[in-house]
């Protein structure tokens, strides 16, 4: 007996550290995952050196060193100190590639040259060379490395103030301009449609069309506007010696920003990094979503997850409080909680499908029937929008809003309900006046993680209305000025759609990694809170010792 | 001021009126009870109404196909036995052996449009595709007219005319007085450069004969070829059909057999095959050309077509049977839109079939008794039929009919594959493209997926929670509990994203690493452990239960670590250098860079968290009452957990798993991502596969609305609902029960 004692401890206390293996991983698991997007995800926008590459070929390369990995030895399959690095080399329009493989038993040199330039543009990818000279209509303004970056900083920026310019002739007054044709061209296929008699047939014809001469006329001026802008804009260029020597010419117009990250200090580079990370939350996206901004993804999701907490708070909280307070408790009410507890176990691509057949085809058609016939055959409602989208996730994380408020609702002594009613307070009124505030807590957490599953919800939404590009924002200053039935763009499906769908995945993979760390900070600061809220109502529950 | 208002109303009405406020409460409070009651109803019934909406989607599959009578219209002393039907089912084209092409309006039985194309013939035939009649004569000689349905527009209204063009001429023989006797049956094809008819001779044997024309795109030169051939058959031909590219030629024998003639071959020996029994009495190809269908004089009908062989030429090959008919088939009508056909037999039985799913979609009485002629429509809703001296239309409709059990979870052995499987593929760029729906591909990519992840999951998150509540000390806990919760809340269009583009190209990489975690994870948690236990007590004393995870966990790392770094020697002495290659080579199974693996870590890594919050939720329940006995007895802590803790929270950890199952199947983003969605039958983990949930999100948008393929992807969801719900109700049930008995103690 005292023989086998400690063999028996001993062999339990080695599964125990199995059991404890088992949550270790689990917990390096998240750690890494967090850590990997984290530093993937900032890592991304920050200056990296520019490093300029002699090969034994007696080429030179310049670029960006991104990873290193080793080579394994061909003989015994060791891994030695031989390997090869990726260096992103840009200057896609020359070279056709963004990265490169480079032994490292061919680099000769490296060093990291202040005057390199990293020119972001906007079409193309980055640029990297040596600045050679500014070049206008006017003549050669100025050459020479360190002139030459003197001269660009005011040039660039009346150049980024005329794209400003640009901008807003594009979008706001030709954009007022086309939206106004388009609503003479429903109203005349409203006339033709309804046919009324002949003097007010012709009478409102003769409006139109002069409504029209009117609009094609201004839209006219602001084309001339438009040109001349472009015009300007295409005035004037940036000289760039490549690695091998060669001389390239950016359009001046065409440069987001021009940097020389090797002649930064740490102050710079936190400049430039703010710079970068403030066009990547503001910003559009450029080249097929691969670089530039993720602005219209940030709004999209924010607002298609506003107007889900405007369906989902009042149906789940109605529910919730119809469950608790005044169904009657019994099998009934045992099997509807069991439905909804599971409901939010069912895949969400069955919601995507429902929301599909049901609000797209269903509600959508039938709407553009009886109110948007001139339209058709293009669908307003009838097709995948942010109101459909908003809908199917209300449906989708009803549960999450009915199971919190419940549990809030839950935490309320009795004690309370019956001294309200004692005092002479209705059903009602003690539930508006004393339940609910005390409850508001577990709404709250109900809404919030309703909130995060939405935000991070992809699947059924790249059915009912989720696009790659949606070129208008579902708000802006067209009346209504709250366009529910546009398509719109989704963090989610922007990391699933970059990340797989475009042409150069690899180039646009820093990208990637900068969303998905945004999502998640998103979505894992909504859960905290959710948490936090939810623990201080458990206290709540404890303390008050129902 | 409803407080001052009440008192002046009340002096007014007497003391009987209850006061303002008071009627008002009590109003609010009713009201306040109607809509609470209302609305929350209406949210858990619009919760059930997806269900519904589902299913009613879903009904069209189930509704019967319907053959009626449309209109019926006498035709004198005439006996059709070609007949046309027009896109708008208003006129039918019929032929005789009387030689007169007729179009009849059905409304109301005129004759539109009348052309004499021989005085007799033997045989007629109809090639719907180019919507010519045809009928040949004693002498050889085939006349063809191409009848022209217009349609115009008058008031509104769509009007019909039809036209009978100028015939096209053929003759089987050079020398028509020469001719041996044709005696039929006759089969047509005329297109419009080329054309071919094959009639049958009294003498025995098929003549054949084919005119094509050439157009020299650069000259603008036509070229015109003619060939006439007579092929040798081994008995009287009773049935003839030419494919629609006129390079086979079918022949069904009165001995029962069929014969493949390949015309490109020149005049060869057909390949002949036995259909067993009676003579074949009707043969007709259905859209594409490849399938054939054979009726037989003792009603039999079957779908046959040329199968590849392993060694050899491709076989014609029995490959359907439909259930007999009473009567000899007489005539069969191929759909132009699908592989559906109506049927005709001589004892008056009218037939709708469909081939891929081999259903009969109807059978019931022919409006007009044994049926001389058949034909359906252009686009397949609705077909001619026609007797002695009668025509009629008929009103077809068949809603989705290439869906059945057995098409959509059976093996269907599809035109040109060599034997019966599994498939999904629910589009081609191609017309007469056979879809084909079979689910099996998918449920068992479903169950693939979901059994790599749970081999992850459930061991991670079963002993992790167990570890949690048994040996942690509640301030740990609360640490540990709220992480697992944000590990749960991550997007899964996250983890599909590292999965596909971070982890799988380094599990291909270090494939050896990742196997060799598997021994080195465990040996370094027991060497961890054992270093612990080492440690001087005074140590160990100072730091809650629990900590020593952070210390295993910095053990499995530093083993994680040196398994990486150790990749390439380990992965030369086991595989060679490199795993794909090897697996390639010495397996022969292909290595996917996508793969089961790949979707069982990053899936698993979405389950872990929903088993680990069950299961620890199961092991707290555990009334404390039963540990503390069971310690006071004498065990030690793991002998309490495993005989004690463990059996009684095992119902609980049971439904964990199974709600861990319910997300891992309908998980979509990580599959859709980390896989590459190929719908292929194999459980091997180092290819991808396509589940259900990715397939709906892949094909759905292309799927237009009402269509079959639309309503198969909803019968998927339904599927998928059906699974996890009933699987989420069946691990709610098992809590509840564990709940109710375990709360009393």
């Amino acid at each position: 007996m005292t023989t086998r004692t400690p063999r028996r401890l001993d062999l339990s206390a080695l599964f125990t550290w199995l059991t404890g293996a088992a949550l270790a991983l689990d917990l390096l698991l998240i750690v890494g995952l967090l850590v990997l997007v984290a530093v993937r995800g900032a890592g991304a926008l920050w200056p990296h050196p520019v490093w300029s590459l002699g090969l034994a070929d007696g080429t030179r390369v310049l670029g960006e060193i991104h990873s290193r990995e080793p080579i394994p030895d061909a003989e015994t399959g060791r891994l030695g100190d031989a390997g090869r690095i990726r260096v992103r080399i840009g200057n896609r329009d020359v070279s056709g590639l963004d990265f490169r493989w480079i032994d490292e038993t061919q680099v000769t040199s490296r060093e990291t040259p202040r005057d390199a330039v990293l020119v972001e543009r906007l079409e193309w990818g980055p640029f990297f060379g040596f600045p050679a000279e500014i070049r206008t209509r006017a003549g050669v303004v100025a050459s020479g490395p360190d002139s030459v970056w003197t001269a660009f900083g005011p040039l660039h920026d009346a150049k980024v103030a005329l794209r400003e310019r640009l901008r807003d002739v594009e979008r706001g007054a030709i954009g007022d301009v086309n939206h106004e044709i388009e609503r003479v061209r429903l109203a005349e296929r409203r006339l033709e449609r309804e046919a009324p008699p002949e003097p007010a047939r012709s009478e409102r014809a003769a409006a139109l069309a002069a409504r029209r001469a009117e609009l094609e006329a201004r839209y006219e001026t602001h084309l001339a506007e438009l040109r001349a802008l472009r015009e300007e804009l295409a005035d004037g260029e940036l000289v760039l010696t490549t690695a091998d020597g060669a001389q390239h010419a950016i359009p001046l117009g065409q440069i987001v920003r021009a940097s020389q990250p090797n002649a930064l200090g740490l102050g710079g580079k936190l400049s430039l990094y703010a710079d970068r990370i403030a066009e990547f939350v503001g910003g559009q996206p450029r080249e097929a979503n691969t670089e530039g901004g993720i602005f219209p993804a940030l709004f999209g999701t924010v607002m298609m997850v506003f107007l889900m907490s405007l369906f989902v708070v009042p149906f789940g909280v109605v529910a919730a409080i119809y469950l608790r307070e005044y169904a009657r408790e019994g099998f009934v009410t045992r099997a509807i909680r069991i439905a909804v507890n599971n409901l939010a176990g069912v895949p969400s691509i069955v919601f995507g499908v429902f929301g599909l057949g049901f609000f797209v085809y269903g509600v959508g058609g039938s709407i553009d029937r009886l109110f948007f016939a001139d339209a058709l055959p293009t669908p307003t409602f009838g097709t995948g929008g942010i109101l459909w989208a908003s809908l199917t996730l209300s449906l989708l994380t009803v549960p999450v809003v009915i199971v919190a408020t419940e549990e809030g609702l839950a935490a309320v002594p009795q004690a309370v309900r019956q001294g309200s009613r004692a005092l002479g307070a209705t059903h009602f009124e003690t539930l508006r006046r004393v339940v609910i505030p005390a409850a508001a807590p577990g709404m709250l957490t109900g809404l919030i993680l309703a909130m995060a599953r939405a935000a991070g919800e992809v699947a059924p939404l790249m059915i009912v209305g989720m696009v790659k590009l949606a070129p208008t924002l579902p708000i802006d200053h067209h009346p209504p000025f709250v366009h529910l039935e546009r398509k719109f763009m989704h963090l989610g499906f922007h990391i699933y759609d970059v990340g797989f769908q475009s042409p150069n995945v690899e180039a646009a993979a820093p990208l990637v990694f900068a969303t998905t760390a945004l999502l998640i900070a998103i979505v894992v600061s909504l859960n905290l809170t959710a948490i936090v809220l939810r623990n201080r109502l458990r206290r709540q529950l404890a303390g008050r010792g129902v | 001021m409803a407080a001052g208002t009440a008192p002046r109303r009340a002096d007014a009405s007497g003391a009987a009126r209850l006061p303002d406020t008071a009627r008002r409460r009590i109003a609010t409070e009713r009201l306040a009870s109607v809509a609470i009651r209302a609305g929350g109803l209406a949210v858990i019934l619009a919760i059930t109404g997806i269900f519904a909406f589902l299913v009613v989607e879903i009904l069209p599959v189930l509704l019967p196909a319907r053959v009626a009578l449309a209109h019926d219209a006498a035709l004198a002393g005439v006996v059709p036995r070609a007949l046309l039907l027009d896109e708008y089912r208003t006129h039918d084209a019929a032929l005789g052996r009387d030689g007169v092409v007729r179009v009849v309006r059905l409304e109301d039985g005129a004759v539109r449009a009348e052309q004499a194309l021989a005085d007799d013939f033997v045989a007629v035939a109809g090639d719907a595709e180019h919507s010519v009649l045809a009928g040949v004569a004693r002498d050889g000689r085939i006349a063809a007219a191409p009848v022209a349905f217009t349609a115009s527009f008058e008031e509104q209204r769509r009007v019909v005319t039809p036209s009978i063009g100028a015939p096209i001429e053929l003759a089987l023989f050079d020398d028509a007085a020469a001719a041996p006797a044709v005696a039929g049956p006759l089969a047509v094809r005329a297109g419009g450069d080329a054309q071919a008819g094959a009639a049958a001779l009294a003498g025995g044997g098929v003549a054949l004969v084919q005119r094509r024309s050439e157009r020299n795109a650069f000259t603008g030169e036509t070229t015109e070829s003619l060939e006439r051939r007579v092929l040798a058959t081994p008995a009287p031909v009773t049935a003839l059909a030419l494919d629609p590219k006129q390079e086979q030629l079918y022949a069904g024998t009165a001995d029962g057999r069929l014969l493949r003639f390949d015309l490109r071959a020149g005049v060869a020996e057909p390949e002949s095959v036995d259909a067993g029994g009676a003579a074949i009495s009707a043969l007709s190809l259905l859209i594409g050309g490849r399938t054939l269908v054979v009726g037989q004089a003792d009603g039999a009908l079957s779908s046959w077509f040329t199968v590849p062989q392993e060694n050899g030429p491709a076989r014609l090959t029995r490959t359907r049977d439909y259930p007999s008919y009473p009567g000899a088939v007489r005539a069969i009508a191929p759909s132009q839109r699908d592989r559906a056909f109506l049927v005709a037999a001589d004892d008056g039985t009218l037939g709708f079939q469909y081939s891929t799913s081999g259903r009969t979609l109807w059978r019931g009485d022919s409006p007009l008794g044994p049926a001389t002629a058949l034909a359906l429509a252009p686009k397949g809703d609705g077909g001619a039929i026609a007797a002695e001296g009668r025509l009629a239309s008929l009103d077809v409709r068949a809603s989705h009919p290439e869906l059945s059990l057995g098409s959509l979870f059976g093996k269907v052995w599809y035109e040109g594959a060599p034997r019966p499987e599994y498939v999904w593929q629910s589009s081609s760029g191609d017309d007469a493209f056979e879809p084909k729906l079979s689910l099996v591909p998918l449920v068992v990519g479903t169950l693939k997926g979901t059994f790599y992840a749970l081999l992850l999951a459930v061991p991670l998150g079963v002993l992790g929670a167990m570890y949690t509540s048994q040996f942690m000390h509640a301030r740990l806990q609360r640490w540990v509990k709220p992480g697992v919760e944000i590990m749960a809340a991550l997007p899964s269009v996250v983890l599909g994203f590292l999965a596909a583009l971070w982890l799988a190209p380094r599990v291909e990489r270090l494939f050896s690493a990742f196997l060799a975690m598997g021994v080195a994870i465990p040996v370094a948690a027991i060497a961890g452990g054992w270093l612990w236990s080492r440690l001087p007590k005074r140590w160990v004393a100072r730091v809650p239960d629990g900590t020593e995870v952070l210390w295993i966990g910095v053990a499995i790392a530093a083993a994680m670590a040196l398994c990486v770094s150790l990749s390439a020697p380990l992965e030369r002495a086991l595989f060679g250098g490199s795993f794909p290659a090897w697996l390639e080579t010495s397996t022969g199974l292909p290595f996917d860079q996508r793969n089961a693996v790949v979707v069982g870590i990053a899936m698993g890594f979405a389950v872990i968290p929903i088993i680990f919050a069950i299961s620890e939720d199961a092991f707290s329940n555990v009334p404390a009452d039963l540990s503390a006995g069971s310690l006071a007895l004498g065990a030690n802590r793991w002998q309490t957990v495993v005989r004690v803790v463990l059996p009684t929270a095992s119902p609980g950890i049971f439904s964990a798993i199974m709600v861990g199952f319910g997300r891992a199947v309908g998980e979509t983003m990580i599959v859709l991502m980390a896989t590459g969605n190929t719908p292929i039958l194999d459980w091997s983990p180092f290819n991808g596969f396509r589940t259900l949930s990715a397939n709906i999100a892949v094909e759905i948008p292309e799927a237009p609305h009402g269509g079959t393929l639309y309503r198969t992807l909803f019968l998927a969801a339904l599927l998928l609902f059906a699974m996890t719900f009933a699987v989420n109700t069946a691990a709610e049930l098992v809590r509840h029960r564990l709940r109710r008995r375990y709360g009393r103690l």
